[in-house]
């Protein structure tokens, strides 16, 4: 698998003021071709901060000071707005919490899709009808002749949705950003919708990008999972290794303190305290005030990216390969 | 990304309280309007020791001295500085006091279309149904006339009704009343669109369950939540009824012309321009286009900087 | 009714009205349209127990929730709190003790304290609005005290709510609905909006002040996993009636509306990835027109045709009871089927 997307070093900061904000600091992975890779983070991680980066579509005042992304082998964080506008859309397609800011208020569902196609792929008018509404029935809209002449008002949240992925998959991209992409629908429809981006991905391998602050949603979708914290990446790996058995203690405490529908009763495990702000930045691991492992270096050193199985961590319990000891509840 | 940068707390979310002076110190419009607009404030409140003669004074008034262009010399060696009127008025001290009258008719109106206004939105908004349609109706048939009209109406009738005496007694307040007549409404709809989403807000629920009055719930919580864009309102009014004012004072039906005000010192003027007697008009009226200019201006800025969607 | 039940509905119903103005109904010749919010709602909330509702948006949760609150007057049917009615309360001043020993927690941290006042007078409100204690040094101590019992400091009683984070600020709103020391919590959503492990936080000091002051809650949550964690009783929710409610244990365990059966198999469980599961089909319908029968019919994997015309009444199954007619008639299988390709089986339209 050769890698389709790398960032290396992203960094992003943010002007205010007289000073500048970190949002995200020395950020690195890769997404090889037709893989999800789930992005998680509370809120605040820099997890969208990412996804926007790598769309180029980084408003001031924040703006990337340093690093590269890497897109099938070119640079495209120095494109300018009208090649990166021609990547947008045609490779890479993008998909947001909220459906309605990706639909035209104004434009029915048919003419949206139809002029996005007209504007990215070499195919006419009638053509581009036809697929239209043979992505409509794919992303399983009822009637779909009828409703390419509906408005997005006309549709319920779940069905809009499905209009924005058939969006994002019109032009055949190669990679899809998907920021919190069923946040806003309720949980039948969230898994509806999350079987049929999975299911619509791997018949045409389509890498995507799956940003979140749902653990349950990676373990639905994603095959690797990024963890962010304060900006920086702590943690990624194979997705059952890290719901399973995390390496690096903000992760682990994370994962214990979901409440599951299996353990009732009880305390949960709580992370005390909560995540620096950009304002107030941490020296050392961003995350020690808040370990129940913090070490002297710790406070003083960042630690760089372990091999712990087959995951990264960013630890320095992970140095020498040891085993992190799983946290008490 | 303005959204999430407020939740994560990058940017401090009462964005009024300290940043609102960063701004200010940012805009050269904003500082120069604001100190063109306190420094003709200050004017006329001190209009008694600045002014270099009573304008309302018939004693000053030579009737040698009228007309008299800028920078002449009167009979009894008086500078005029900006020259006399047909009764030989001083036209400084004249336009100090007019710019008394223009700001304090401008103000009261303002204030009072402001409490009418955040009143009856309150009501309207809060309450709903049959009170909100009512206040809404009368709203929409003000807003068809224009305020001039209305001016002139209400003018009309108190004329006919009351004597000419007590008429030109009562002529401030009557203007007040008119112009405030005619803009009350925006207020009103403004504070009303405003209380409906805040009424639905948690914290109002919150203390709604706790069993607060709704006389308290809105006094002290709807109504401090709603003030800011009022403040900007009346900022920008301001300009518009000191406009109306000197427009109707012009026009004969507001200040009576013994009293200056900026309208009716270019009204006297008017009469004049053609027999080369320029500075009569254009003196006032070069007055009243910078106060509303600056005025102006300044609750444009105000207006962009109060309004958290476009600071990104 | 028992004698340690402190809250009861019966027959509760809440209809909106979301009729266009008169003169479009006239133009368009329109009918009036109503919103079925909430259909005959019965339930019993025990002393000291963590009551939930739990359902997909539009449910009638939320309007239960404020009903109860006394925000919302019910259409039709009763809430008795401490066995008083309180939709006979005809004045404001006849609901003050019911408000004083019932209050809320809100979904929203950002919206539920007003942005202009500082947190102490915040949570003054409710002791100042019942005449609880003078303003003065005993409603300082009493301030800071509240503070120190949701985990915040003395001092932050001088900030103003922007100074804290988001779940910081739903500790405040802990410790004003604590402020008239109620006996009845309802806790509307209260770390939806939260991160996971803020959400840890706030849910483990919500049990630990049930233990210390022996509240008793109504939590309304979309999160089955908080649910479980949190509840001793379990009211399943769906278009405005409940169509299973009963022992938490058992309905998690055991659940025997295809409903629950659904919604328990629809949540992606972090912890136990890659299972197996029936997908719940389609959309919940509209509830200006809900369905005929049983609400659930049209998504229900093992309706007939009795469910299309008859609405199912609550029977006993063991500590629960169960609105379905595949319930009563024991013809319910073991595991549901997959009712329809999901990709054909959206019935939703408009």
């Amino acid at each position: 698998m050769s890698a389709l997307l790398e960032v290396e070093n992203l960094r992003v900061e943010i002007a205010a003021r007289a000073r500048r904000l970190v949002a995200i600091d020395d950020v690195s992975f890769s997404i090889p071709e037709g893989e999800v890779l789930g992005v998680v983070g509370e809120s605040g991680a820099g997890k969208s901060v990412t996804g926007t980066a790598i769309l180029g579509l980084l408003e001031r005042p924040a703006y990337q000071a340093g690093g590269r992304i890497v897109f099938r082998g070119n640079r495209i964080d120095n494109l300018d707005g009208e090649a990166m506008r021609a990547l947008r859309g045609r490779e890479i397609a993008a998909v947001f919490q909220d459906p309605l800011t990706s639909l035209d208020p104004l434009m029915t569902i048919g003419a949206q899709l139809v002029e996005t196609m007209l504007t990215h792929l070499p195919i006419d008018r009638q053509e581009a009808w036809t697929r239209a509404h043979r992505l409509l029935a794919e992303v399983g809209i009822p009637a779909p002749r009828e409703r390419l002449q509906s408005y997005p008002h006309e549709l319920s949240g779940g069905m809009r949705q499905r209009v924005v992925l058939a969006l994002a998959f019109c032009c055949e991209p190669k990679l899809i950003i998907a920021d919190e992409p069923t946040t806003a629908l309720d949980v039948s429809i969230q898994a509806q919708v999350l079987d049929l981006l999975k299911r619509m991905c791997r018949e045409r391998g389509t890498a995507v990008m799956l940003v979140t602050h749902d653990m349950g949603v990676i373990a639905e979708a994603a095959d690797r999972v990024a963890v962010m914290y304060a900006g920086r990446l702590v943690e990624i790996g194979p997705t059952s290794e890290i719901l399973r058995a995390a390496a690096h203690p903000y992760t682990q405490g994370l994962m214990a303190s979901i409440p599951t529908m299996r353990r009732r009763g009880g305390d949960l495990l709580q992370i005390p305290g909560s995540m620096p702000r950009p304002d107030a930045p941490v020296p050392g691991c961003a995350f020690h005030p808040r370990c129940s492992h913090v070490m002297d270096r710790c406070r003083s050193e960042r630690p760089s990216s372990f091999v712990s199985g087959a995951s990264l961590a960013a630890c320095w319990l992970a140095e020498h390969g040891a085993p992190a000891a799983r946290p008490r509840p | 990304m303005s959204t999430t940068d407020r939740s994560n707390g990058m940017i401090p979310s009462r964005w009024w309280d300290s940043d609102i002076l960063y701004r200010f110190r940012r805009s050269p419009v904003a500082v120069v309007s604001g100190i063109v607009t306190i420094a003709l404030i200050a004017a006329a409140i001190g209009a008694d020791v600045i002014a270099p003669f009573d304008a309302f004074d018939p004693a000053t008034a030579n009737v040698i001295d009228a007309r008299l262009p800028p920078g002449s010399e009167g009979i009894y060696g008086d500078i005029y500085l900006l020259g006399t009127d047909p009764q030989g008025r001083d036209m400084l001290s004249a336009m100090i006091y007019g710019l008394q009258t223009s700001l304090v008719v401008g103000l009261s109106s303002i204030a009072l279309a402001a409490f009418v206004g955040v009143l009856l939105g309150l009501l309207a908004g809060y309450f709903g149904g049959m009170l909100d349609a009512l206040i809404m109706r009368i709203a929409d048939v003000q807003l068809s006339f224009p305020a001039i009209l209305i001016a002139l109406l209400i003018d009309g009738v108190t004329r006919t009704a009351l004597s000419r005496e007590t008429h030109e007694r009562l002529a401030v307040p009557i203007l007040i009343a008119a112009i405030a007549a005619s803009f009350w409404v925006q207020y009103a709809r403004t504070v009303r669109s405003l209380v409906l989403t805040e009424r639905g807000r948690e914290y109002v629920l919150a203390a709604k369950v706790t069993g607060v009055s709704t006389t308290r719930i809105l006094a002290s919580h709807i109504l401090p939540n709603v003030l800011g864009p009022v403040l900007v309102i009346a900022t920008i009014n301001l300009a518009l009824a000191i406009l109306t004012e000197a427009t109707l004072s012009f026009l004969g039906v507001g200040i009576p012309s013994t009293q200056p005000s900026l309208g009716s010192l270019v009204r006297i003027g008017n009469e004049f321009i053609f027999s080369g007697d320029w500075w009569i008009s254009a003196c006032p009226g070069a007055l009243l286009v910078i106060l509303s200019l600056s005025v102006n201006l300044f609750g444009d800025w105000l207006r962009d900087a109060l309004n958290p969607k476009l600071n990104a | 009714m028992t004698p340690d039940t402190i809250l009861s509905v019966d027959g509760l119903t809440v209809r909106f009205d979301a009729s266009q103005p008169l003169l479009t109904r006239l133009v368009t010749r329109t009918g009036r349209r109503t919103v079925h919010a909430v259909e005959l709602v019965d339930l019993q909330i025990a002393r000291g127990s963590t009551f939930a509702l739990v359902g997909e948006s539009g449910c009638g949760k939320s309007t239960i929730a404020r009903t109860i609150a006394g925000v919302q007057r019910p259409t039709g049917g009763g809430v008795s709190f401490m066995g008083v009615d309180i939709a006979a309360f005809r004045t404001r001043r006849a609901s003050m003790r019911y408000r004083r020993d019932l209050q809320m927690i809100f979904q929203d941290p950002y919206a539920s304290l007003n942005p202009r006042w500082r947190v102490g007078r915040i949570i003054a409100e409710p002791i100042v609005t019942h005449g609880l204690l003078k303003r003065g040094r005993e409603l300082d101590l009493r301030i800071e005290e509240l503070l120190s019992t949701v985990g915040l400091s003395p001092s932050d009683a001088r900030k103003f709510p922007h100074q804290f984070s988001g779940g910081q600020r739903q500790r405040i709103s802990i410790a004003r609905a604590l402020a008239s020391n109620p006996a009845f919590i309802v806790c509307d959503e209260p770390t939806s909006a939260l991160d996971v492990s803020v959400q840890a936080q706030i849910l483990n000091l919500m049990r630990k002040l049930q233990q210390e002051l022996g509240l008793t809650y109504l939590l309304i949550s979309h999160n089955l996993a908080v649910v479980a964690h949190m509840a001793d009783s379990l009211g399943v929710m769906y278009l405005g009636r409940i169509v299973e409610q009963g022992d938490a244990g058992q309905l998690l365990d055991d659940p025997q509306h295809p409903y629950t059966r659904l919604l328990l198999d629809t949540v992606p469980d972090p912890h136990a990835p890659n299972r197996s599961r029936t997908r719940l089909a389609g959309e919940v319908p509209s509830p200006l027109s809900p369905p005929t029968g049983c609400a659930f019919h049209p998504r229900c994997p093992v309706a007939n045709e009795r469910c299309s015309h008859e609405i199912p009444r609550p029977v006993r199954v063991r500590k629960a009871w169960v609105s379905c007619h595949a319930v009563e008639e024991a013809r319910l299988p073991p595991s549901l089927p997959n009712m329809l390709d999901p990709l054909n089986n959206t019935g939703d339209a408009a």
